[in-house]
Order: C-alpha cells, then sequence, then structure tokens
C-alpha cells in the first residue's frame, strides 16, 4: 500500500457510493410508477434477443456508419473496463497486475487494450464529424452529447499517453503488444528522463481513473445512462412484433381512473424507456407526423416524459403521487398527442426497443375518458360507433348492399363455411372501398372457397375507439362481435382491411375470441401458392406496392402483397425510397382517418410525392384507408388521369378467370 | 271542421312561407282557418294571409312586438288563445316557431307535438306525423284531452298553396296587456352571410378540387341565389383553400340534410357521403361516370361542371321569372 491506496479508496469509494444512491433513486422512481407491466415470460427468447441485440448490437446496426460506430466504442469500452479494473487494483494493491495470467496471454489482452482504445477513439472521432459537421436533425443540439464526447476522448488519449510513457519508462517490454502507444512512445520518448516518464505515466494513469469515476457520478444523470438501462430494456422488451394494446377491466370498481394522467400513471417499464433512450433520433427520422412538421417528435416525447418525471422527483419519493403534474404541459400538450398516426415507425427504429405508441394511447385514454378532451371531429364517430356500429353514419341493415347480385351467403343463412369473410366498415360503406370486396369475393368464388357473411350482424371491430382512447367502446363493440362469432362457432376469419385483421387477430384473444385470422393478401398468397388460383390474363404496367402499417409493422406482413402482384404477368414491382418497415405511413392511423390535419404538410401528399417519383402508373395498396389517403393525395397533385389507385384484390381478380 | 289558429311568421315585412303552408293545409281541409300575426305596423302585411286561406285574421298591434321575443309573443298568444278557444293551434317548425308554442301550450296546460311533417284532419281532431330517432322511425300522434291541441309542423313539408289575391277576410284587432316584460330586444345583428348556413338552407350546392380555384365557386354562387341555397365544398376543396372550413361538408365538417343537394364535381369519398348522404333528392355532377357520388345520387349528370351548371342557372332563373 502506498499514498496512492489512501489517496484513490475514499475517492472510488465516494464515487461509486454517490453513482449507487442516484441509480437507487431512479429505481425508487420506476417502482412508485402504478400502471402493471408483466415482462418476464417466455425467458429463454429474452436471454436470445439480449445476447443479438445487446453483445451482437443487431438493432444498432440497422443504421450502418452509426452503428459501426456505436458497436467499436460498446465492444471497446468492454476491453477497456477490463483494463481500468487492472489500473484500479494495481493502485489499491501497489504493483498488482493481471501478468499472473502468463506472458503470452497478457501480450494478447495489452494488443486488445490498445486495439480498443484505437477503435473507441476512432468512434469519438467519427461521431463528432457526425455531430458537428454533418448535423443530423435526428441528433439535434445535446450538452450531455458534448460532455460524453469530451470525456470519452479524453479516456481514450490519456490510455494512450498512459501506456506511452509506461513503455518509455517502466515497461518497454510492452511495446510489442502496444502498437498504438509504441508509435506514440517514438515521438514522446525522448521528451523526459526514465523516472521523469514512469512518473507521467503515473499521471496519466490517474487522469484515465478520475474520468471513468467522473463518469460514475455523471451517468445516473445524463442520458449516457442508456449504458446502463438499455441491456435490461431489451431484456425486458415486448417479444413478438403482434401486440394488442392492454385492456382495462372496468370490472374492477377499485380503479378511480382510466389511462395516464401523470407520469407515474404508466408503467414501471415506461420510466426504464425514458432511462434507456440515447436521443439517437432514428424513431424521429422515420416519423410521419415529425417529417410532416407536426409537433410529435416521438424523440422529444421520451425525453420531455423523463423530464417530467424528474421534475416530479421529490414528490415520487415522497410518496405523494397525488401531487405530482398533470402530463399534459407545454411540452407534451394535446396537439402532440393526437398527432400520431400509430404507424409504428418509432418502435421499430428504435435500437433500444422503447415503445412509444403505447404511452400516447394510454395519455389518449385518459383525455378521452376522463376529460372527455379529443378533436371535436371525433364526437360524431363515436356517436355513429354508439348507434350505427360503424364510425361513418351509416344504417346497419344496409352493411350487406356492397354484395348484391353476387350471391353471397350471411352466416345466418349458412354458417358452414370454411372462413368468414370480414367485411369492415368500409367494406361495406364506402362506394371506392365496396369495389374492392367485390373482387375479392369473386376471387373467392373462383377459388371456390366457402365463405359467408355477417351482414347486419358485423358492427365495427372498435379499433378506431380504441386508438383514440374509447377503450370503453371498444370493449363493449368488440364483446358483441366476438359473441356474434363464436355464436356461429367461427373458425377462421379473412378480411381485407388491415386494421380489422390486427384488431380480431391479436386484440380479440384478450376478450374471448380465438381465430386462425388472415387477412386478404396472405389469403390469396396462400391460394395462388396453391395453385387455386393463377393470373392469366397479363397487366402490363408499372406497380408501386404501398405498405399499410398494420399489415406490415403492426404485424410483419410484407411479402404476401408483393408475391399477389408479381403473380401477375408483365407487371411490373417497383419499390418507392421508404417502404417494407421503413415505409411511410398514409397518413389515417391510430384514428386519424376521422381527424382534421390542420397543422404542417399533408401525410397522404407526402406519401403520394414517393409514390409518385416511381413513376409507377399504379399504386397498389391492401387497406382501405391508405386508398383513400393516396386517392386523395393523387388528387391534389392532379395526377388523378394518370396515376390509379388499386386494391391488390382488384389487380388480382382482374388478371384471373 | 275544426277552429284552427294558426300564429304567422313574418321577418323585414314579409310573410314566411312556412305560414302559407299551414294555411293551405288546413283550408284545404275545409277548416274554419283563423290566422294570428303580431307585430308594429302589419296592417298591410295582414291582408296577405287572406290570399293563401286565411278566413279570420286576428291583428295584434303592440309596439312591444315589433321585434320577435319569447316572452312578450308567448305572453300575447296565450291571451289571444284563451279567449277564442280554438280546437287547434299550428305553428311552423322554425326557430322562433318552436321557442315560442311549447311555452304558449305551457301556459295553457295544454300537449304539443313537434316538428311534424303531415297533417290529417278528422271533425275538431288532428292526428299528427312526427319523425323520432332521427328519422329512422315515424309516428302517429293523436291527442289526448280537452283544451286546444298544438303542433309545430316542419317547413317544405305541405306544399305552399297558389294564392288567390281575390280572397279577403274579416280583420280582428286584438289588444293584449303585455305587462312588465323581463326581456326586451333592442336590435338585430345580422349574420355577415347573406346566404343561408348549409346545415339550414333547404338547397346546398356543392363543389370539389375540380373547381380548380376559389374564384370558380361564383358559378355555384350564382345557381346558389337563384335557388336561395348554401353553398358547401368538400374536404379536399377546403383543404385547397377554396372555401373557409365552416362551408365543409362531410363526417368531419358539417352534417346536412336539404330537400336538395347537389354536389358539383365531388366524386364522393365516404367523408363527404358520410355527411351529406340524407339528403332528401341528391343531383351529383361529375365528369367521371365511373365515381362513387353517382351510387348515392338520385340524379347524375355526367358532364363537365363548367358548362352543367351555368346551364342550371340559366334555366332555373327561367322558371322563376314565369
Amino acid at each position: 500500500m502506498t499514498w496512492q491506496t489512501f489517496v484513490f479508496l475514499p475517492i472510488a469509494l465516494g464515487a461509486f457510493g454517490y453513482s449507487f444512491y442516484r441509480f437507487q433513486l431512479l429505481f425508487q422512481m420506476m417502482k412508485a410508477h402504478r400502471g402493471n407491466s408483466n415482462r418476464l415470460d417466455n425467458i429463454p427468447a429474452r436471454i436470445m434477443t439480449t445476447i443479438v441485440n445487446v453483445l451482437g448490437q443487431r438493432a444498432v446496426l440497422e443504421n450502418k456508419g452509426p452503428g459501426i460506430m456505436h458497436t467499436a466504442i460498446f465492444w471497446g469500452f468492454i476491453i477497456i473496463t477490463t483494463g481500468t479494473l487492472e489500473q484500479f487494483v494495481s493502485t489499491i494493491y501497489q504493483g498488482a497486475t493481471f501478468e499472473f495470467m502468463g506472458q503470452s496471454l497478457y501480450s494478447g489482452w495489452l494488443f486488445l487494450q490498445d486495439l480498443a482504445t484505437l477503435a473507441v477513439l476512432l468512434g469519438v472521432f467519427y461521431a463528432s464529424y457526425r455531430r458537428y459537421v454533418v448535423r443530423p436533425v435526428a441528433l439535434g443540439k445535446s450538452k450531455d452529447a458534448n460532455i460524453v464526447l469530451l470525456f470519452t476522448g479524453s479516456l481514450m488519449v490519456a490510455i494512450f499517453l498512459m501506456n506511452s510513457f509506461h513503455i518509455a519508462g517502466t515497461h518497454p517490454w510492452y511495446a510489442n503488444s502496444l502498437f498504438v502507444s509504441q508509435w506514440l512512445a517514438t515521438r514522446l520518448g525522448g521528451l523526459a528522463s526514465e523516472p521523469t516518464n514512469a512518473a507521467l505515466g503515473t499521471f496519466f494513469k490517474w487522469v484515465h481513473m478520475l474520468i471513468v469515476l467522473g463518469f460514475a457520478v455523471y451517468i445516473p444523470r445524463s442520458k449516457h445512462l442508456h449504458l446502463v438501462a438499455a441491456g435490461p430494456n431489451t431484456f425486458l422488451k415486448t417479444l413478438p412484433r403482434e401486440k394488442g394494446m392492454t385492456p382495462i377491466n372496468f370490472e374492477d370498481e377499485s380503479v378511480q381512473q382510466y389511462g395516464a394522467a401523470k407520469v407515474t400513471d404508466l408503467s414501471w417499464k415506461d420510466a426504464l424507456d425514458y432511462y434507456s433512450c440515447t436521443e439517437c433520433g432514428r424513431c424521429q427520422d422515420l416519423c410521419p407526423a415529425f417529417n410532416t412538421q407536426k409537433p410529435l417528435t416521438p424523440k422529444m416525447l421520451i425525453t420531455d416524459l423523463k423530464h417530467n418525471l424528474y421534475a416530479n422527483k421529490d414528490k415520487i419519493l415522497a410518496g405523494k403521487l397525488d401531487e405530482v403534474s398533470h402530463i399534459i404541459d407545454q411540452n407534451v400538450n394535446e396537439d402532440v398527442i393526437w398527432a400520431c398516426t400509430s404507424c409504428r415507425a418509432c418502435e421499430i427504429a428504435c435500437p433500444v426497443f422503447i415503445e412509444h405508441t403505447d404511452k400516447i394511447y394510454d395519455i389518449r385514454r385518459n383525455l378521452v375518458m376522463m376529460e372527455s378532451r379529443f378533436p371535436p371531429e371525433v364526437q360524431p364517430v363515436f356517436k355513429n360507433m354508439e348507434t350505427n356500429g360503424s364510425p361513418w353514419a351509416f344504417s346497419s341493415a344496409d352493411r350487406a348492399k356492397w354484395a348484391e347480385g353476387l350471391s353471397v351467403k350471411t352466416m345466418a343463412e349458412d354458417s358452414n363455411v370454411e372462413v368468414l369473410l370480414w367485411v369492415g366498415c368500409a367494406g361495406s360503406y364506402d362506394e371506392r372501398n365496396k369495389k374492392v370486396l367485390r373482387a375479392f369475393a369473386s376471387i373467392l368464388k373462383k377459388a371456390e372457397v366457402k365463405f359467408s357473411i355477417l351482414g347486419s350482424e358485423e358492427q365495427c371491430t372498435g379499433d378506431p375507439a380504441r386508438r383514440i382512447g374509447n377503450e370503453y367502446l371498444f370493449q363493449t363493440l368488440a364483446k358483441a362481435n366476438i359473441e356474434t362469432m363464436n355464436r356461429y362457432s367461427v373458425k377462421r376469419v379473412v378480411t381485407a382491411c388491415p386494421h380489422c385483421y390486427n384488431t380480431i387477430k391479436n386484440e380479440y384473444k384478450n376478450f374471448g375470441g380465438n381465430y386462425e385470422v388472415y387477412h386478404h393478401s396472405e389469403f390469396m398468397a396462400k391460394l395462388i401458392a396453391e395453385g387455386k388460383l393463377k393470373p392469366t390474363k397479363s397487366l402490363d404496367a408499372t406497380i408501386t406496392f404501398h405498405d399499410s402499417c398494420y399489415l406490415g409493422r403492426w404485424n410483419n406482413i410484407y411479402a404476401d402483397p408483393r408475391k399477389v402482384i408479381t403473380s401477375i404477368p408483365s407487371a411490373r414491382l417497383v419499390e418507392m425510397t421508404q417502404h417494407h418497415d421503413q415505409s411511410l405511413c398514409c397518413g389515417a392511423g391510430g384514428g386519424r382517418m376521422w381527424m382534421e390535419e390542420k397543422i404542417g404538410k399533408r401525410i397522404n401528399v407526402a406519401r403520394t410525392e414517393q409514390a409518385l417519383e416511381t413513376n409507377a402508373e399504379i399504386v397498389a395498396s391492401s387497406c382501405p384507408f391508405c386508398i383513400t389517403m393516396m386517392t386523395d393525395g393523387i388528387t391534389t397533385k392532379e395526377m388523378k388521369d394518370k396515376v390509379k389507385v388499386m386494391d391488390i384484390a382488384e389487380l388480382l381478380d382482374q388478371t384471373t378467370t | 271542421m275544426a277552429k284552427i289558429f294558426i300564429v304567422a311568421e313574418h321577418r323585414d315585412g314579409r310573410l314566411k312561407k312556412a305560414t302559407f303552408e299551414l294555411l293551405g293545409a288546413s283550408a284545404a281541409a275545409g277548416n274554419e282557418t283563423h290566422a294570428l300575426i303580431l307585430g308594429e305596423g302589419i296592417a298591410e302585411l295582414a291582408k296577405e294571409l287572406a290570399h293563401y286561406g286565411a278566413n279570420k285574421i286576428h291583428v295584434v298591434e303592440n309596439s312591444a312586438l315589433k321585434n320577435y321575443s319569447a316572452e312578450a309573443y308567448s305572453k300575447a298568444v296565450a291571451q289571444v288563445l284563451k279567449a277564442a278557444s280554438p280546437d287547434i293551434v299550428l305553428a311552423s317548425h322554425t326557430p322562433t316557431g318552436r321557442d315560442f308554442l311549447p311555452r304558449v301550450a305551457a301556459k295553457l296546460g295544454v300537449g304539443l307535438a313537434s316538428d311534424c311533417t303531415q297533417l290529417s284532419f278528422d271533425g275538431s281532431k288532428i292526428k299528427v306525423r312526427r319523425p323520432i330517432y332521427a328519422g329512422k322511425v315515424l309516428v302517429d300522434v293523436e291527442f289526448l284531452g280537452s283544451g286546444p291541441v298544438m303542433a309545430t309542423v316542419r317547413p317544405n313539408a305541405l306544399g305552399v298553396p297558389k294564392p288567390d289575391t281575390s280572397k279577403t277576410a274579416e280583420l280582428i284587432q286584438e289588444t293584449v296587456e303585455l305587462g312588465a316584460l323581463k326581456t326586451k330586444v333592442l336590435e338585430i345583428v345580422k349574420g355577415s352571410s347573406a346566404r343561408p348556413d348549409v346545415t339550414e338552407a333547404p338547397v346546398v350546392i356543392s363543389g370539389g378540387r375540380s373547381l380548380k380555384s376559389a374564384e370558380n365557386f361564383k358559378i355555384l354562387e350564382d345557381l346558389a341565389d337563384v335557388l336561395g341555397a348554401a353553398v358547401g365544398a368538400s374536404r379536399a376543396a377546403v383543404d385547397a383553400g377554396f372555401r373557409p372550413h365552416r362551408d365543409q361538408v362531410g363526417q368531419t365538417g358539417k352534417v346536412v340534410s336539404p330537400t336538395l343537394y347537389i354536389a358539383c364535381g365531388i366524386s364522393g369519398a365516404i367523408q363527404h357521403l358520410a355527411g351529406m348522404r340524407s339528403s332528401k333528392v341528391i343531383v351529383a355532377i361529375n365528369t367521371d361516370p365511373e365515381c362513387p357520388i353517382f351510387q348515392a345520387a338520385d340524379y347524375g349528370i355526367v358532364g363537365d361542371l363548367f358548362a352543367v351548371v351555368p346551364l342550371l342557372t340559366q334555366e332555373f332563373k327561367k322558371i322563376k321569372e314565369h
């Protein structure tokens, strides 16, 4: 033991102690959240996803440049931390190094240290170049980032200087392993005498160690909290891509409030989400609202919620949850909350698996069910769903009118069928979409699939109500529909609407509705693959396919609709700049179909511009809302005479006999 | 034959058409038809009521009745009715009619059926038909008990009779004691738009994006002026800035149900149809015969609205002039 031991130990214990105290506060705040979230199912899959995404950095590498940079820094730091550990040990107990592992192994380890330091330093250079020269919108300005880059860069420089002076001083044999430090040592070695070099080596070791300790103190209060939080957040992520919204139990009379009015009404996992956010802005890059000048950016939503949580720290820790301030403030205002189209691009883009949409929908639930605050144009939507079972004011008696003359039977007439065709409100009432349903019914007949519809017994699935935040109305409709389907012992359902598809497939199971659900694109691709349907007439046209969010990002179906298009002779499929899981929403999801879009550029116009860039003659889609929005977009761009918007069922019906 | 009192409505020195409808229906059924008119300086106006079937005209001249007020009107009408004791009292289901007649009914403690669309007279009794549940069901209403029975009748439901200017009727001056009134109408400030609101107008003419500019809405306005119609717009036209949002007809705008709806250059997206499909008669003008609006329309004109609309304006003008 030397003076170094006595200086280092108190500083180290102080720094780590304080750091632990801060982490403990963060943990207490997380635990104080009222919402529930059970995430310990399927542990093997969770371990697997953690290995792949944390150690393997797969999600981070989705964005190549920054991904490689991050991987270099991530792995670099893991290696360097073992070096830091050696420095701590050797400072506490003079002379104790890791050399006990044997000369050759130790040389290799030293080589790795040098390599890792170089990798991190290069990473820091790239990050600084990107942040200060390229300046992508996603990053914005961040004091935290400046500090972290300065810290990290200094750390690496300190390591190199330390090692160089060690080589020049007491440990010349290190030169064989430390190739970068050796190169530096040859330039610095002559600067001083051997003892001075040794002293300088020790000095830079201290510089390095103190920066590390500083980091330990700094991390819990900075965006670099992700170092600690992102791993657990990955382990605890929602595993399957298809996820339904969490139901509210209206039978539970002890529940005093629905949805989230305060940050603490959300769940502990939401807090872990904020802790995990590094503000990389990938969510924002893909957000249709942000890209059309709406006030919503998923990145700022997360940081604003985090700041709200921190601002209420004392009240939360004192257990005074009633005094916590409202979630809606000047940052997270109602325009932010209503701008979301629930396209889920943010969640798909997030490298640490933050779930933005759940928070927005929990806040909407509170606004709608507790405070009756929502865009005025939504009022008739709720009313129509209550009285007519459809967001549009049409009579349920007219539901089956689209099928007039097609000899389509209702379940009441014949329930001994292979599959129930779920028509949906758009298919029932929208003149444009009625044609899609007629085409799909014709396809089913050609493929000799025996099907029936529910006719006037069908009601809206409740999707719009649920996304807008009226969970009660959703559950009323869902339960009624499930009762109807179960009465007919429905096993299989096919629908041309991705919103109906998602709701029946992923959300009805919480209410006793378990069915084998197909979207019509899956069903048609299957019929083609099985040889039951073969397009024989050619369609000499360039077609671009617009992905529906509820088919793609919510249910991972990208290939099937494209297979339908490419099965058509002479049809040429071209992709827009944004497609598959990077696709841009049409603007109608999340209940936005029934709201006015008053702020910024219209999302459907932005998407239409991408479609027009491809010079395709047909914009194909497989969602009634997308078709409406894209048709409107093309009318706005005055391209109605040149470009047609069609459902893939219409394309297939035209080309089959 | 019943003794019927019809409360006349007038504004700016003109009687309302809805009053003529009531007079016509009552007279056609051979009833003893009394008209009751209230106001100041209305002697000349009162005479016109005879042309539409009034046998006797009760005139209440009173400076407190110069401008309509619910309080003064209901007091005055109640007093006249008490003295005259008719079998049936009718008024139009207009903002005015539905404002004062229920008050009168309450004062006299008698029954009232509102928003009636059909009347059938039987001796001294009346049976009325009225829609309920937003028009999904029609009910026939008969009245029980004694005392005058009352009904407000939806305008445009009965049809305006041809006036016979040779007819005259006995004018009876009535005096009423209004006492101290709690309210007084000082001034009537008119809305800025001369044209009626889309939700109230019996005829609505709407334009879509195909009008291409705000200026081109002039051709719809010309037609609207001839028909006394309101001018509406589709969401696309409002988004393009051709019309203000208050004119937007559709799911996210106003929901209208006029007697006649003329859709010009509107394709008929469900968002629009949801706002106007309950209109009694829908006429669509569009160049594309495939567009969905024709599915909802009673009459369709496949053609360029810039050619068709001015022709319509011209023809309606001719009809009006004759």
